[in-house]
């Protein structure tokens, strides 16, 4: 399993090369020269050149490029235009959030999703599972956004059962309510491709012999379901989570955004409307190498699930 | 052996017209749910493309004397917080969303089967673009729109941008996929055989018969594409005001939620039908072109 771990991290490599190296584009073809937007307007034409000679901006491309990974590497991804902070400090203020954000979300969605659709396979055919069904494609073709405003309208403003703006503190000190309604929204859109997928699963492995032998040894039904089918029918699942990340991602910029909740999305979406191009730089750097781990650990999630995996 | 081999890699040319294969028209006719999602999108297609025609009156047209006014018989989706008609602006909107995922749909997938089809015809090149690829899935379609509109400055084409780049990849794996599956047919073998010109192996024997593959991928992915337009135009990465488009006009509509719903809660909801016409009749194309793919 290890070697198997190993092999996945030096096949991310080169897709985490391209990553920083598309970054370190972005403020190569920022059409603005960044020595003048951090300078201001009325900068002078030396101090503009001393920022320049600072950032490595007279350098060859390819050389930048290099002290740009070193830079990254040592965590230093520039400062702020706006708030004159560090980026890096800025990020390791807002990651905290979003993954939270996430976490709750799936939370939401894949016992949801992982119920629903296991109830729909095991009940086929019948209105429940076509109702359910239903349900599903309603939910993967809703906008994040509308869910998140028919929430925010009824549960947090006409009802006012839960707060719907910022954060209020981590999880752990108080912060639940406030988590809430941004990871319910989130977690709506995955609970349908996940529910379709489970019920794709759970029918495949219905019909499997293991299953039969299971019903023959005379477990009771809610056992073979449980441990035999739905132990078995994780594994597409779990490549769809996968899969759903970028999705996932997306829609945290959007309900962040939405939310007022503190995190990257939100980051890095302020960041462009401002201009900031070093903050947007890495923000948008730390969403792809998350975007990237969560594929990571979804293989890996992959190779413990399915041992067959790592004779291959 | 050979020219009969190549007589059936060739005659598939003539089935490959979207709707050239017997009774697809009728079948999906017959599936009640796809038929009325048809409709229903024809139905907003065309006002989409007729919109100065049928829209009541002008989309940018304000009228402070009617700000915020709930749907009535004048303005059958009220009015938004300028008084401009919510109706027009929703037909406007459409047009715009519409043009933004058919743009990515079409040249993201052309852009996307050619690279797909080369990388299985050109063994050489296999390496290079699925790395490629590789390296444009790390990129999250938000994220992609996110960095364009970075670049070239929020707008309609910082969008469209995105989505084609979003749209590419995929196709590309989608499309390598198909054109491996033709790749191991005897009629490839026999073209080569008797000396047929790389470009009609690729043209008429490999594309052909992947095209109905990709354009039912193409359709399913319709749908998601313009979700992501519109959260990008939710996020302000697209159009500008007082241009229409529909994840713009909802997230202009956030800030009067609690006054006037209608605002945000309108052109949502005209995303949601879209989006949910286009995800049946992907269904029911997959359903009838290329049953493999079902789940």
């Amino acid at each position: 399993m290890g070697q198997q771990i190993v092999h996945r991290l030096l096949i991310s490599i080169p897709a985490l090369v391209g990553v920083l190296f598309l970054c370190f584009c972005l403020l190569q073809v920022v059409p603005a020269d960044p020595a003048m937007i951090i300078a201001g307007p009325d900068a002078k034409a030396e101090t503009i050149a001393a920022i320049r000679q600072e950032l490595g901006l007279d350098r060859s491309i390819p050389v930048q490029f290099f002290e740009y990974i070193l830079r990254v590497l040592r965590g230093d991804l520039g400062r702020s235009i706006i708030s004159n902070r560090m980026v890096s400090e800025e990020l390791a203020m807002t990651i905290g959030p979003t993954i939270e954000l996430m976490l709750g979300a799936m939370l939401i969605a894949v016992p949801i999703g992982l119920a629903l659709g296991t109830l729909a396979a095991v009940n086929r055919g019948s209105l429940t599972d076509r109702i359910i069904m239903a349900c599903s494609v309603a939910g993967v073709s809703m906008p994040v956004f509308f869910i998140g405003l028919i929430l925010i309208q009824f549960v947090g403003f006409k009802w006012a059962l839960l707060p719907f703006t910022g954060r209020t503190g981590p999880v752990w000190d108080g912060g639940l309510p406030s988590l809430i309604l941004p990871a319910l929204t989130l977690g709506a859109v995955l609970i349908g491709p996940i529910a379709r997928l489970t019920r794709t699963a759970v029918l495949e492995v219905l019909g499997a012999d293991f299953v039969r032998t299971a019903r023959a040894k005379g477990l009771r039904e809610r056992v073979v379901i449980i441990h035999h089918a739905l132990r078995n029918a994780m594994i597409p699942v779990v490549t769809l989570i996968g899969l759903q990340a970028a999705f996932l991602l997306g829609g945290a910029v959007v309900t962040e955004t939405m939310f007022s909740w503190p995190g990257v999305g939100r980051l890095a979406v302020g960041a462009i409307v401002s201009s900031d191009f070093p903050t947007a730089q890495g923000a948008i750097m730390i969403l792809a190498i998350a975007f990237l781990t969560i594929n990571l650990l979804v293989d890996v999630l992959y190779v413990y699930l399915d041992p067959r995996v790592q004779r291959r | 052996m050979s020219a009969e081999t190549l007589d059936t890699g060739f005659a598939r040319e003539s089935e490959t017209g979207v709707f050239a294969r017997a009774g697809v028209l009728r079948r999906l006719a017959r599936d009640r749910a796809a038929a009325l999602a048809g409709l229903v999108l024809s139905g907003i297609v065309l006002a989409a493309l007729f919109a100065p025609w049928v829209a009541p009156y002008d989309p940018y047209f304000t009228d402070l004397t009617k700000v915020m006014r709930p749907p009535d018989a004048e303005h059958w989706f009220g009015t938004d917080n300028t008084g401009r008609d919510i109706l027009s602006r929703v037909i406007f909107g459409t047009r715009n969303t519409l043009i933004l995922g058919l743009v990515g749909v079409i040249v993201g997938g052309l852009i996307g089967g050619i690279m797909g089809i080369f990388a299985t015809y050109y063994r050489r090149l296999d390496g290079w673009i699925m790395r490629l690829v590789d390296i444009m899935l790390a990129f999250p379609a938000i994220l992609i729109g996110l960095a364009v509109a970075a670049i070239f400055g929020a707008g309609l084409s910082a969008v469209a941008i995105a989505l084609v780049v979003a749209t590419v990849p995929a196709v590309a794996r989608e499309a390598r996929g198909a054109a491996m599956g033709v790749m191991g047919q005897d009629f490839m073998e026999a073209g080569r055989a008797v000396g047929v010109s790389d470009g009609a192996l690729i043209w008429r024997y490999l594309t052909l018969n992947c095209i109905s593959t990709i354009f039912v991928f193409l359709t399913l992915r319709f749908g998601q594409i313009i979700l992501t337009g519109s959260a990008l135009g939710f996020l302000g990465m697209g159009a500008q005001p007082p241009t229409a488009e529909l994840g713009m006009m909802a997230a202009q509509g956030r800030d009067f939620l609690f006054m006037a719903p209608h605002i945000a809660t309108i052109p949502s909801c005209v995303i949601f039908v879209i989006v949910l016409a286009a995800n049946l009749l992907g269904d029911a194309f997959r359903d009838v072109f290329d049953p493999r793919l079902q789940t």
